[in-house]
């Protein structure tokens, strides 16, 4: 049985090397898409933030100076952040108030802080005081966040005036702006304290090459699966159906006929997509299991399809939908699992989703976070594969 | 000068090195049948190609009636009526819906176009399957349309390609009776086959082609005549034939008697004129004539005698 | 004429394969769907937020960042769920406020709000929005505080003082004034920019699909048989590629009033934009038939089209905005010229975005044009070849 397994397995692995199809298919196209996707996607994804302030301080006063020293004197001294005073506010707008040009090597700002003459009084008065911004329509990433100071410094300030006049109605003495300072002394009262958390996002490149290379494994495993369609179809099934060999072993060879051409095509992806554009797939024992893992799945799943059509076109067409809709759903072209909502939920449904999940946890962690990720796959193949057993079994007495 | 169908003259074509077609030429009469015989790869695919203006020609010339073919001449080829070898239908699409896409090319249209291909739908005897797909059609049912399609235009020439290969006897014979009628009516046919048999029974005139060049032309006599070949009479008898041996011998176009047990065999030139001639002398002699059998030489023996190899190699 | 004839057979062959609707006509519609209800629309930063107290204090800090225009809260149960969502890239930041914010406020001990991200730079935006608005919410507090330090009186006295104190005082505001040119994209709808880079992905994907039917005609026989009648090697191809044209047409068509009516998609003028779908369906075609001349296997024609189909999208601004190309990678957008769907973006671009006249886009349409005279004169020459030769 397994002698004549192996004899057909590599009856159809020599067809399938000679059609090369299956080279274009597993290889050739999500090799050219990744190298495609990451060229366009990576200067976008490797974008860093940074911004670029201008500040104009038309009052001069302490509060004012507050601010430009202390606050945006400290912001400057990041390096992803530059902050410059200007004289006027019709120059700091000339540098936000601009066209998208991205080819110009004109000087622009994100954001410009206005600070209005009177500034300073009014905060220590008990009137209303304003701080302005303006804010680039083009750079809104940049612009909320000197919105975001720009607040963040009005609830200082606004700390400090409600405390000196509390103080004073409580019956302090001494400067109300002295004591307006001091009070800033006291500690905000919840202190933000930073918790990294472990990336388990892959990177643009591997994510394409990820995505890509199971996406296409669906396609390819489909040359073996269907081998039973295209030998019915050159009319030699009955040839192999007379033969003294087991209908077990003609399943088998078709299945081990996918299996080797999703190995082969699946580690020449990672090697080459490795190599070419440095994905960084994580640790090899890890990838390997989800590889193993999702050529079970993708068998189990595109036998089906085999198992229950009636001839090699119909098989073509509903394989075609299935593996798009699952890969698409499945996030391998667009990460829908970071859109949230209810496909983020849905795409477990696909085993794409759970292999891209098993690369990300490994990414992040080590080779036993992709243990839920290499479950969930071999039970798809498990129950797709059983189910698709018993079709081609009935196919094959029909 | 009445106006050849087809003529062609110095037919070259060389795939890579290969000679596939060497100085090939042949004219082709209104209502004559020509047959170019010859082993597979003998060059008749190629030379047909040429002929209908589907393969760019490496040398020579060819006329149908009278208009240049080259690959892009439509004029010519509106006189041309194409059977390829390999069936070339829509499987997807009706036997009529086949045919109507052809005749449209053709630039027929309309009511003409509809009435013609019923009319074809009956010749090829498709006619209560012609709104079936092709897909389902059996091989002989897709050979007849195949067959039909290049019929439809009444083309002045219709050039036939290895029709009958892996056709059932019946519908080889339909398509035999077809390609008859088609000849009487006037059409010209060019017919290219490894059969003998169907070259001798449909063809005018044959040319014989082998490794791209033809070796011999004429009619089956001519042919036959050609390579000097004799008919072989066999008279079975009753009685002493020596006496007859001997005055057969005297008679003028036989070549050779055998007297044997019961029976006299004899090479003759031309046994048809002669057979009653013969008759008369052998009864004169007082033997007893219970049968006949005539072997006439056919194309196969020609054929092997000028390449020296039997035509289904 | 022929190629009318040939054309409407290709058609006919067309419409009887069932599994051209889900291609053509329900997957590009679904795909936009998805698309535009994931990532379309307006983005905002979303915040986890893990209020493990229901005090008034903690559930006011919920709605004072619940409060901030840029930023989606999303509520999450646990610090667990929270932490695995930033992690997975579900969030882009969490913030976990504890069991005992507002006792240890109370108690006068500084508190610790952790703030979960990728990495503390992607996420400084959010964290400015955390801290101020600790700020805004702790003024009377800290108020309170200052005045119990110094001495004036006991933390909750001077709580009530700072309270009524407050009311008195006027606000320290923020004027925010938006200023120079919106990066283009934030004035589309939803699912405008899916829509116009997703018509022109799948007409081009399902043009070079359909690059097999020229494929089945040659291995058929039929092109050949073609040639043998009166019909020339050109007339056969424009023929086919009529086919391919209409198909893509009709699909083109068929998302653009299926959008417009389904999700309010602005396509801009509809007879410019009928234009510009006219012309890149003719390119389309063309590189089908380009296709369709150079492969005579289906399944490798196939693997080309989708390798060729999603990676000029990709290339030509259909997955990621010309915009941003733009804006961060110059020399990238233009690269991305080199495809007709660039062209074609641009186009629809200047129409739906500018208003673009037709005068604004005829140089955009006679580059299409270009591209379709390219490809169909390559396809003629390369099909002569193959069939004549």
């Amino acid at each position: 049985m397994m002698r004549t397994t192996w004899i057909i397995a590599r009856k159809d692995l020599r067809q399938r090397i000679r059609d090369r199809s299956a080279l274009i298919v597993g290889i050739l196209a999500p090799l050219g898409l990744a190298a495609i996707f990451s060229f366009v996607f990576n200067p976008i994804s490797e974008f860093e933030f940074s911004a670029d302030y201008v500040v104009v301080d038309e009052d001069g006063g302490p509060a004012a100076r507050l601010f430009v020293d202390q606050v945006l004197g400290g912001l400057a001294a990041s390096d992803d952040i530059t902050v410059e005073e200007l004289d006027t506010v019709d120059a700091a707008r000339a540098l936000v108030d601009v066209e998208l040009d991205p080819f110009s090597d004109m000087e622009t700002a994100d954001a410009a802080f206005v600070i209005p003459a009177g500034f300073s009084s009014a905060v220590a008065s008990p009137d209303e005081a304003r701080l302005e911004v303006l804010a680039s329509r083009g750079s809104s990433t940049a612009a909320g966040v000197a919105v975001a100071i720009a607040e963040q410094f009005a609830g200082e300030i606004q700390t400090a005036r409600v405390a000196a006049a509390t103080a004073e109605v409580l019956g302090a003495e001494g400067d109300r702006a002295d004591t307006g300072f001091r009070a800033l002394a006291i500690p905000s009262l919840a202190s933000v304290v930073d918790a990294e958390a472990t990336s388990k996002i892959l990177d643009g490149t591997t994510f394409y090459a990820a995505g890509l290379a199971i996406f296409f494994l669906f396609f390819t495993v489909q040359f073996g699966v269907n081998g039973l369609l295209e030998e019915r179809h050159a009319g030699t099934l009955p040839r192999l159906l007379a033969a003294p060999i087991p209908q077990a072993a003609i399943i088998g060879g078709k299945a081990i006929t996918a299996f080797v051409l999703g190995v082969v095509s699946m580690v020449v992806l990672v090697a080459a997509s490795t190599l070419m554009f440095g994905a960084e797939w994580g640790n090899p024992i890890g990838v390997f299991l989800l590889i193993l893992a999702g050529i079970f799945s993708a068998i189990g799943i595109m036998g089906i399809v085999g198992a229950f059509a009636k001839t090699a076109e119909q098989a073509g067409l509903f394989s075609s939908i299935i593996a798009v809709v699952l890969g698409f759903l499945g996030g391998t072209f667009f990460p829908i699992g970071q859109a949230g909502g209810i496909l983020s939920q849905l795409r477990f449904i696909t085993p794409h989703a759970w292999f891209m999940q098993g690369l990300g946890d490994l990414a992040g962690g080590n080779v036993a976070d992709v243990l839920p990720a290499v479950v969930a796959l071999v039970v798809f193949g498990l129950v797709c594969g059983a189910a698709s057993f018993y079709g081609v079994r009935k196919g094959l007495s029909r | 000068m009445t106006q050849r169908t087809l003529e062609c003259s110095g037919l070259r074509k060389v795939f890579d090195d290969l000679v596939a077609v060497d100085d090939v030429g042949f004219h082709i009469d209104a209502g004559e049948t020509y047959g170019l015989l010859g082993p597979n790869g003998a060059g008749k695919t190629t030379s047909i190609s040429m002929i209908s203006g589907l393969l760019m020609r490496d040398g020579g010339t060819v006329t149908v009636g009278g208009r240049e073919m080259t690959t892009t001449s439509t004029d010519a080829k509106a006189l041309l009526g194409l059977v390829p070898q390999d069936i070339a239908v829509y499987p997807d699409l009706t036997a009529r819906e086949n045919l109507t896409f052809f005749g449209r090319l053709y630039d027929m249209d309309g009511k003409t176009l509809k009435a013609r291909a019923d009319e074809v739908l009956e010749i090829i005897g498709l006619s209560d399957r012609a709104d079936d797909r092709t897909e389902d059609f059996s091989g002989g049912m897709k050979r007849r349309l195949n067959i039909g399609i290049g019929l439809l235009h009444k083309p002045a020439l219709l050039i036939l390609d290895e029709p009958t290969v892996g056709v059932d006897p019946q519908s080889r014979n339909a398509i035999l009776e077809s390609v008859e009628h088609l000849s009487r009516e006037g059409m010209a046919v060019l017919y290219t086959t490894h059969y003998m048999e169907e070259a001798e029974r449909l063809c005018d005139r044959v040319g014989i082609i082998d490794h791209g060049q033809i070796k011999a032309e004429g009619t089956r006599r001519e042919l036959v005549q050609m390579v000097g070949q004799h008919d072989r009479v066999r008279l079975e008898t009753t009685g002493s034939v020596d006496a007859a041996v001997a005055a057969l011998d005297a008679l003028d176009g036989v070549a050779k008697s055998d007297g044997g047990d019961g029976s006299i065999e004899l090479l003759v030139i031309e046994a048809g004129e002669h057979l009653t001639e013969i008759l008369s002398v052998v009864t004169e002699s007082g033997v007893a004539v219970s049968g006949v059998d005539i072997d006439e030489p056919n194309l196969e023996s020609v054929f092997l005698h000028l390449t020296g190899r039997a035509l289904r190699d | 004429m022929k190629s009318f004839t040939i054309a409407a057979v290709n058609l006919k062959r067309f419409v009887r394969d069932r599994s051209n609707v889900f291609f053509v006509f329900i997957f590009p519609m679904l795909l936009i769907l998805v698309l535009g209800s994931a990532f379309g629309g307006d983005f905002q930063a979303r915040l986890g937020v893990i209020a493990e107290s229901e005090d008034p204090l903690a559930q006011d800090l919920v709605t004072r960042l619940q409060a901030i225009e840029t930023v989606a809260v999303v509520e999450a149960d646990s610090a667990e769920g929270a932490l695995r969502s930033v992690e997975r890239g579900e969030l882009e930041a969490a913030v976990i406020i504890p069991a005992d914010y507002d006792e240890a406020i109370g108690s006068g001990r500084t508190v610790s709000v952790e703030f979960l991200a990728r990495s503390a730079q992607e996420a400084s935006s959010l964290r400015s929005n955390v801290e101020s608005a600790i700020t805004q919410q702790a003024v009377v507090l800290r108020a309170a505080r200052f005045a119990e330090s110094e001495g004036l009186a006991t933390f909750d006295a001077a709580l009530s003082t700072a309270t009524a104190t407050e009311g008195f005082i006027g606000d320290v505001s923020v004027d925010v004034v938006a200023v120079g040119e919106a990066f283009a994209l934030d004035e589309l709808g939803q699912f405008d920019s899916s829509a116009q880079t997703q018509l022109l992905l799948f007409v081009f994907l399902t043009s070079l699909a359909g690059s097999s039917a020229l494929i089945q005609t040659r291995r058929l026989g039929v092109a050949r048989r073609m040639i043998a009648t009166p019909t020339q090697v050109r007339n056969v191809l424009v023929g086919e590629g009529l086919g391919r044209f209409a198909v893509a047409l009709v699909q083109g068509l068929f998302i653009m009033i299926g959008t417009w009516l389904i999700f309010g998609v602005d396509w801009g003028d509809p007879i410019l934009a009928t234009v510009i779908l006219l012309l890149f369906s003719l390119v389309g075609s063309g590189a089908a038939m380009l296709m369709g001349a150079v492969f005579s296997n289906d399944e490798q024609a196939g693997g080309m089209g989708v390798l060729l189909g999603l990676g000029l999208a990709a290339l030509g601004g259909c997955m990621m905005p010309l915009q941003v190309f733009e804006l961060i990678a110059p020399g990238l957008y233009t690269v991305a010229h080199i495809t007709p769907h660039a062209w074609g973006l641009e186009a629809f671009d200047s129409i739906v975005l500018s208003n673009g006249t037709f005068t604004d886009i005829a140089v955009f349409l006679l580059i299409l044009v270009g591209y379709a005279v390219v490809f169909y004169a390559l396809a003629i020459w390369r099909l002569r070849v193959v069939l004549t030769r």
